[in-house]
């Protein structure tokens, strides 16, 4: 069962490199916070049930709901759809996920042994990835703002690898990984928006030498 | 005991954002530092030094050094900062420094941790308080350099968070206090420590602003309110570098620190090439003054690369490079409400307008240089004597080729801001020469550093060198 949940994520993570409309990657998003949500219910059932419940509740609540949401209000009110038609075409980023993949299931290959859950370790590499390759290749904000997320949730994933051992250590990453998320959330709603338009990164050029 | 002196850190900064007056304001960072009084005067006169406090924090003496310097330019950055922001909205003012005492507060806890998932926590508590303080002018650029900065370093803490879990699997999850983690990691997956390693300097970059994150730390200088800027670019980049440092030092007793200590000397130099470039091109004070910190802290990364007196040197050159960067900051502060901007190609006649605060960028830029009797001088030094035994021949000749061109930057910028014609509008009747004495006397503070290194200072970075 958990191996489905991760394989399910794995092609969300391929999924995301595709995709052109915005409402797809909040979709996707909301998609990997319920896997997430399995994952973290399967992984981590041994811990004490108030730890357990706190993990539960913070990866329903916030990575299933309120990111999805902001994400969905956020595609509302600035009115943009999809990324720039002179990005990157959808052929090249799936190659370029593929390799990626290849990428993260080689290194975990040599990186492994017994210490630590090496599937974990190669998704939450392949999802590191993931997200670094949507914030070089599409160009709008929205685009970063969705990388970062990939991100996130892939260190999210992987610190469940040992979170069983750790608890305290996966309840900060939430909690932090909470209150980062969301004060960017906020600050590409209220501020960003308003001050610099949100069609493209190459608005965000005028801090530099 | 630190939890209660957190406590009350954050109930002052707390109230800071309600202040109703500037003088509420005042008085509340009056007590602020009271308290930073208090809890020094504990460090040193109360036993506290070199013991444990909360479970998670030690008072060693790599934290205490830097916190020292912490408190130095603290006091220094809360009065010059009344001074900058004093035309500033009462809403604005006390948000600024609520802020900065947070920051404040978040750094000291990033010096004394004793376990790498709390300083990472810290670290990431810095971005916050450090983008809140970046985003201070409500402007296009500030707001883009926030957004910059918090996206930046997330994904950079982000990344080294993944490095600590994969360093706690190769301590087989049983601890992550610096102590327990020496000895779990020394016989660890010798793969696992390097791409572990690898993972940890590249987050914690844009907090040490060295390469490859360095970028960051550069828009952060830039955007944030000048005295601010003394704080992000000494104390926070400290914070960074000790914790790169308490993992540098971690990794001593593993079969990978020959490849760690590679790596660094290649970030070093890196970040030297970078800063030393990027000083040449920049048409901005607040930047070039960055882009030294980016060749000054890759000096220090080089330091660490060569070891044996390298690392005594680096850790000498970070501490005096904190007082000596801080004063520049604080100088082109009083610059910034002579001319209202910081443009390299249109200020200038800075000595016939300010004479202090034209001899302060002079002497600053001699030490800064590390020209004798900079304390500089002596880190850089023996930084080149330990190439040179070590037979780092090309490194040597790289350093000295770049420094060249540090040099040459440096004094042509400074010098041109004492002494061309100037091209913009002045602000005459905002010069306030007592700021100007007061940035000096950090520099003259250096200078001291140079000439007489005190038994306790050599002491305490013998013992930190030491493991």
């Amino acid at each position: 069962m958990l191996l489905s949940l991760i394989i399910l994520y794995i092609i969300t993570l391929i999924y995301i490199s595709i995709v052109e409309r915005f409402r797809n990657y909040a979709t996707i998003i909301a998609y990997q916070g319920w896997l997430l949500l399995g994952i973290a219910l399967l992984r981590l059932h041994t811990l004490e049930w108030l730890e357990l419940s706190f993990i539960i509740l913070e990866t329903l609540i916030f990575k299933a709901l309120i990111v999805p949401a902001i994400l969905m209000r956020v595609i509302r009110q600035t009115n943009i759809n999809r990324v720039k038609s002179s990005g990157t075409s959808q052929f090249n980023s799936l190659m370029l996920s593929f390799t990626a993949l290849v990428v993260s299931a080689i290194t975990t290959y040599y990186v492994a042994d017994s210490s630590v859950h090496m599937i974990f370790f190669g998704v939450a590499l392949y999802a590191l990835l993931s997200g670094l390759i949507l914030i070089v290749l599409r160009s709008r904000i929205f685009s970063h703002m969705v990388g970062f997320l990939v991100i996130e949730n892939g260190v999210f994933l992987f610190s469940m690898a040992i979170g069983v051992e750790m608890p305290m250590l996966i309840n900060a990453a939430i909690m932090l990984d909470i209150l980062m998320s969301v004060l960017m959330l906020g600050l590409f709603m209220t501020k960003v928006d308003d001050q610099i338009h949100t069609n493209d990164s190459d608005s965000l050029t005028h801090v530099k030498d | 005991m630190i939890y209660i002196f957190f406590a009350i850190w954050l109930a002052i900064s707390a109230a800071c954002f309600f202040a109703k007056s500037r003088k509420v304001v005042h008085i509340l960072c009056g007590l602020y530092m009271a308290v930073h009084t208090i809890f020094a005067a504990m460090l040193w006169l109360g036993g506290a030094y070199l013991t444990s406090s909360g479970g998670f924090f030690t008072f060693d003496e790599l934290g205490t050094l830097f916190y020292a310097l912490l408190a130095v330019v603290a006091t220094f950055v809360l009065i010059h900062s009344q001074e900058y922001l004093k035309d500033d909205k009462i809403t604005n003012y006390r948000n600024y420094f609520a802020l900065l005492m947070l920051l404040i507060t978040s750094i000291t806890g990033v010096y004394f941790a004793d376990n790498i998932a709390v300083t990472w926590i810290l670290l990431e508590t810095t971005t916050l308080c450090a983008a809140g303080i970046i985003y201070h002018r409500h402007s296009k650029a500030t707001l883009e350099a926030t957004w910059k900065y918090l996206f930046v370093c997330s994904t950079g803490i982000a990344i080294a968070y993944l490095g600590i879990l994969l360093l706690s699997a190769a301590a087989s999850n049983n601890s992550l206090s610096y102590n327990d983690l020496q000895q779990l990691i020394a016989n660890g997956n010798p793969l696992y420590l390097k791409v572990a390693f690898l993972l940890i300097i590249t987050g914690y970059s844009c907090k040490m602003e060295i390469f490859p994150l360095y970028t960051i730390g550069v828009d952060a200088n830039f955007a944030a309110p000048a005295p601010a800027s003394a704080i992000i670019s000494t104390a926070l980049v400290n914070a960074g570098f000790l914790a790169i440092f308490r993992v540098y030092r971690l990794f001593a007793e593993t079969p990978v620190f020959e490849w760690v200590r590679h790596v660094i000397l290649l970030v070093g130099v890196l970040s030297l090439i970078v800063g030393a470039l990027f000083l040449r091109r920049t048409n901005n004070y607040k930047r070039f003054l960055s882009y030294s910190t980016v060749e000054n802290m890759g000096i220090a990364a080089i330091g660490l690369g060569v070891g044996g007196i390298g690392v005594w040197a680096a850790l000498f050159h970070v501490v005096c490079h904190t007082l000596i960067k801080s004063s520049l900051f604080l100088q082109i502060a009083v610059v910034r409400q002579v001319y209202n901007g910081y443009r390299i190609n249109r200020i200038g006649d800075y000595i016939s307008i300010n004479k202090v605060g034209a001899i302060g960028l002079l002497v600053g830029m001699v030490v800064v240089l590390a020209f004798p009797p900079s304390p500089l001088f002596i880190s850089e030094l023996m930084i080149f004597k330990q190439a040179i035994s070590g037979g780092n021949w090309l490194l040597l000749a790289t350093m000295l080729l770049l420094l060249c061109v540090v040099i040459y930057s440096i004094c042509f910028r400074i010098i041109k801001l004492c002494y061309q014609p100037n091209q913009d509008e002045l602000h005459l009747s905002k010069i306030n020469r007592r700021l100007s004495y007061s940035a000096l006397s950090l520099i003259v503070a250096a200078i001291v550093l140079g000439l007489w290194q005190p038994a306790m200072l050599s002491n305490i970075i013998d013992k930190i060198v030491t493991f």
